[in-house]
Parts: structure tokens; sequence; C-alpha cells
């Protein structure tokens, strides 16, 4: 250096510095999908200054395809009339997932959420990862399902929402009205049946470790640093 | 907590390229309209 002339580079220098890549799958109507994001991003910074970059990459696992998008009814009423359960069983799920969400500091309000498909939330993320906002949009459209009670079926509210995470609100109605992410959509779901996935969320780490479920922050923490530590050896 | 396991093929009904880690085992999925502990008891 100060020669102008460049140092030789080592050749291991752009594999030790490329970000650990994160492939979630998941639902934004999955409740443990959502809880799963809070808990990977407490692993993240629970590692400090010893945080490695990582690159996270959503991917659409549409749970109920066979949902319509407009649901007259709670989500005790979806469930009861689905499953069979009973009112009192469903009351029972729900409180338990929404005290977990709260210990994860997400405030859960299952009494004015709006069951819908989601298949076209999908194909929005989609549209968003291709400008580089899918974190930023994932999260809103998390938030909006299970906190805000919006409805993330419609196309007219997934565009709002989508203007407020940066998109344009026109390519963003252009890109859902036209479906031209459904492909994508379901080539993400096809990815996940050829891995054996079943449920979601479900995370994929560098390509090398799997981990299912809404997972402890612990869990993520220790899994990124082996990764780490595998790519610097 | 989040001891490492090798995926099979018979543990696993698809082949994958990446190896599991087995975490937590009450640790909840979504799959359907239900989402359980994958014992499998429906939570």
């Amino acid at each position: 250096m100060g020669l102008g002339i460049p140092e030789p580079m080592h050749p291991f220098a752009l594999i030790v510095s490329e970000p650990i890549k994160i492939d979630i799958w998941s639902d934004i109507a999955c409740p443990w999908c959502y809880i799963g994001k809070r808990h990977l991003e407490e692993g993240i910074t629970s590692l400090g200054d010893d945080a490695p970059d990582v690159e996270i990459t959503y991917h659409s696992f549409e749970l109920a395809p066979d949902t319509p998008i407009d649901f007259e009814g709670s989500e005790v009423d979806f469930l009861a009339k689905h499953k069979g359960l009973p009112a009192e069983r469903v009351h029972e799920m729900l409180d338990h997932v929404t005290g977990v969400a709260a210990n994860a500091g997400l405030d859960y309000h299952f009494d004015t959420l709006q069951h819908t498909k989601t298949l076209k939330a999908h194909e929005l993320l989609h549209f968003a990862k291709q400008l580089g906002r899918q974190l930023e949009l994932s999260e809103r459209l998390f938030r909006a399902y299970f906190t805000e009670g919006r409805h993330v079926g419609r196309v007219d509210e997934l565009v709002e929402l989508a203007t407020e995470v940066g998109l344009d609100a026109d390519e963003a109605r252009e890109a859902l009205e036209s479906s031209r992410f459904a492909g994508a959509v379901q080539a993400d779901i096809a990815q996940a049946q050829a891995y054996g996935i079943n449920g979601v969320p479900f995370f994929v780490i560098d390509g090398k470790y799997g981990v299912s479920g809404a997972q402890p922050s612990e869990v993520f923490a220790q899994a990124i640093t082996q990764v780490a530590g595998e790519k610097a050896a | 907590m989040s001891e490492l396991t090798e995926t099979t093929a018979t543990d696993a009904p698809a082949p994958a390229p990446f190896a599991m880690i087995a975490g937590d085992a009450s640790a909840m999925v979504c799959e359907g309209d239900v989402c359980y502990i994958p014992a499998p008891s429906v939570e």
C-alpha cells in the first residue's frame, strides 16, 4: 500500500467475508413464524460484535391454500369450523400463542385478526425482494396481520402496506394484479416439498443446517456461530 | 439444547442438502391450519 499497487488478495478473502445466508420458509398467517423471526433476530443480536454478516431471504409457504380471501367470522370461528375443535379449546390455544408472542415482544390480537388467503402477500414479498425491501415488508405484513387486524389478502390493502416500506404503489399493484410473481411463489413451495419441509417456520442456515420451528434465540445464535466458525476455518 | 443430528434417509421424508439441528424439541411449527409441537400433539 502507498505505492499505488494493490496488495495481492488472500485466495480465501472473498469466501470468508461472504455473509451467512439464512433462508426462511414461512407464511404471514403463521403465528409461530413471526415469533421465530423475533427469536432469530434476538439470536443474531445476542452475538454482539461477534455477529457475522447475515443475508436473510424469505421463501413462500402457503399454509392453507384453500382459505378464502374473505372469511366472515373470527379466528376462533375459523379454527372451530375447519378443525372441529371446541371454541373453548381454540381460545386456550390462542391465549397460549398470545402469551409466547408477548414474551418475544410481539402484540398479538386474535380477536381482530382477519383470516385470509396469503397468496397475494407472498407475491408481494417476491416483488419486494426484487427491490431489496423484502425484510421490511415481511415485518410490516406480520404486524399488519397479527397486531393491527389488517386484511392482507386484498390487493388494495397490500398496496398500501407496500408503500409504507418504500415501494411504489403503482408498481406494487401491477405486480399483484398481473400475478407475475405467482410462479416464484410456487417455486418456493416446490422447493420446500423437495426438502421435505411440512411445517413452518423452517430455517436453512448457509445451506448446511436446517432448523425447524420457532426455536429459542440461543439455538439460532449457536447455529450461526457454528457456521461462521466453519466458514472461517 | 441444540444438538446436531445428521439427517438420514430413515428420518427424513425427502433428501435435503443440510443436516438438521435438533434444537428445542418443544419448538412450535405450523402445518395447514394448526400449529403443534412436532411430537405430534395438536396445539
